[in-house]
């Protein structure tokens, strides 16, 4: 596993914990699987804030019509109505809380969770064709003074499960090969 | 109705946003050439060369050029290698006595896009180029005629009312239309909300109401009049596949988060108002034209520019 991200470790520093990031990412795979044994893009996300899930998410591009929901916009959304309903400020509940996911974040991914403050994300594997934690572009560390603040990645949890589960899914959603719709 | 506008609505151009490898020049490498002493071995040299040093990837360098200095003692020089492909100019395989001494020049590495890059590439070694008029036009900025220009600036003052729908309320003024060109009729019509939802930007907006329009979308927006969107005619029309096709006017150069969602939602063309400065589509990044990505679009700047600058600045007020 590396570790990658602004290393000054400036401010304060707000890091998940060795337990947490196998615990939590442990739950992302289960619902990867999930997915990919309901037809759906094996892609598991969730927000954890004070040891509890306050967001989750699926891809929901299809049943939307919206290119845009990608598990992890989906997740934000909950995080958002989470702190509503508890009458907390995003800002402060995003300032302690993680991203685990099983694929990288693409770059509009990575630009919303600059957008909301999240300061550390935990991923899988790479995401080669849309990748904005440093595979295509450097969101997350890139500098952008109006898009949110930088996040730390840790990245390779699992790396070699979390592709094969997407390569299994695009095998059997086109059988030409055309990736060209895919996600990720 | 512009504020301070004694300056004709029309004074503006939409130009063209360009990837790098058209803006900039092309990249220079270091090659080995050199001078050849006898006129007469020069078919045989090139013949040898070619063979042994063929230019595969970089069929626009000319192989012979006229030897630049005055007074020089040999009127012709020959290109051998680049660099990169060998380090020494003893791997040039074989001996001639017509050759001389190698030396190192800058070689263009790849075939200029652009009459500016041909020029400037060209001062250093002989290179050809097959002019692009669409872009050679699209440079000299006269890609629009009067009768484009007037549709592209009515759609931006529908983008520009959105916008101020949005101020009204207190969010952030910028606003966005997207439209079907062939119908020439707005699909979606959006402003900022992102008091309500960080991530909710015009561009964002917009998107959603085309997945409304087609029967989709995720948020409602009944609190906000100034975001709407126009359900298709009728059946006979083929439903696009998201943004396919559309076009996107938007007073301010969208964001990263932005720019990417419109990559994946696979919009035609985007037009802008003015640059902004985290901007994905010119400033900080150029993603429509980015490698490696799936799709790729065409972005013009510039559309009603004093306009749109107009509501940035009220915005800082
Ligand atoms: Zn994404
Ligand atoms: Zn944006």
């Amino acid at each position: 596993r590396t570790i990658m991200g602004p290393a000054d470790g400036c401010g304060e520093s707000f890091y998940p914990s060795d337990e947490e990031i196998q615990k939590w990412m442990d739950k992302a795979f289960d619902m990867a699987k999930d997915a990919l044994e309901n037809g759906e893009v094996p892609v598991g996300c969730l927000l954890i804030y004070n040891n509890e899930v306050i967001g989750k998410g699926r891809n929901e591009v299809n049943e939307t019509k919206n290119a845009t929901r990608h598990a992890e916009m989906v997740a934000l959304d909950e995080l958002r109505d989470w702190c509503k309903l508890k009458g907390l400020e995003i800002k402060t509940v995003c300032d302690k809380t993680v991203l685990y996911v099983t694929v990288e974040p693409c770059i509009m991914c990575a630009a919303a969770l600059r957008l909301f403050n999240l300061p550390v994300v935990v991923y899988g594997c790479r995401n080669d064709r849309f990748g904005g934690c440093g595979s295509v572009l450097d969101i997350s560390s890139a500098h952008l003074p109006q898009t949110g603040t930088i996040f730390k990645c840790v990245a390779g949890h699992r790396a070699e499960e979390a592709v094969e589960m997407l390569k299994t899914f695009y095998k059997q959603e086109n059988p030409n090969g055309n990736t060209f719709d895919s996600t990720y | 109705r512009w504020k301070g506008s004694g300056c004709d609505i029309d004074s503006w151009d939409a130009s063209p946003v360009l990837s790098d490898e058209i803006s900039q020049d092309v990249e220079l490498i270091d090659a080995f050439a050199a001078p050849i002493l006898d006129k007469k071995r020069t078919s045989k040299l090139v013949q040898t060369l070619n063979t042994l040093h063929p230019l595969t990837d970089r069929t626009h360098l000319k192989r012979v050029r006229p030897c630049k200095t005055k007074g020089s003692p040999h009127a012709l020089e020959i290109l051998l290698f680049p660099i990169d492909d060998a380090k020494d100019p003893e791997a040039l395989g074989f001996s001639d006595p017509g050759l001389g001494r190698p030396f190192v020049v800058k070689i263009p590495s790849r075939p200029p896009l652009t009459r500016t890059q041909f020029e400037s590439a060209s001062k250093h070694w002989p290179t050809s180029f097959h002019e692009d008029k669409q872009v050679t036009v699209a440079l000299r900025g006269e890609l629009f005629d009067a009768k484009q220009k007037a549709k592209m600036r009515n759609y931006m003052m529908s983008a520009i009312d959105a916008a101020n729908e949005g101020k009204k309320q207190n969010m952030e003024a910028v606003g966005a239309v997207i439209v079907d060109p062939n119908l020439d009729k707005i699909i979606a019509t959006g402003h900022d909300c992102r008091k309500n939802h960080p991530l909710q930007h015009a561009v964002m907006t917009c998107i959603d109401l085309v997945a409304r329009s087609q029967g989709g979308g995720c948020y409602s927006y009944g609190k906000h009049p100034g975001c709407k969107f126009d359900p298709p005619d009728s059946d006979i029309v083929p439903q696009p596949y998201i943004c396919t096709g559309y076009d996107l006017y938007v007073t301010r150069e969208p964001c990263v988060l932005c720019a990417m969602a419109l990559v994946h939602s696979r919009i035609g063309r985007v037009f802008y108002g003015t640059g902004s400065g985290d901007g994905a589509l010119g400033t900080k990044f150029k993603i429509h034209a980015q490698k490696d990505l799936n799709h790729r679009f065409d972005v013009f700047k510039g559309v009603l520019a004093e306009q749109c600058k107009d509501l940035e600045q009220w915005e800082r007020k």
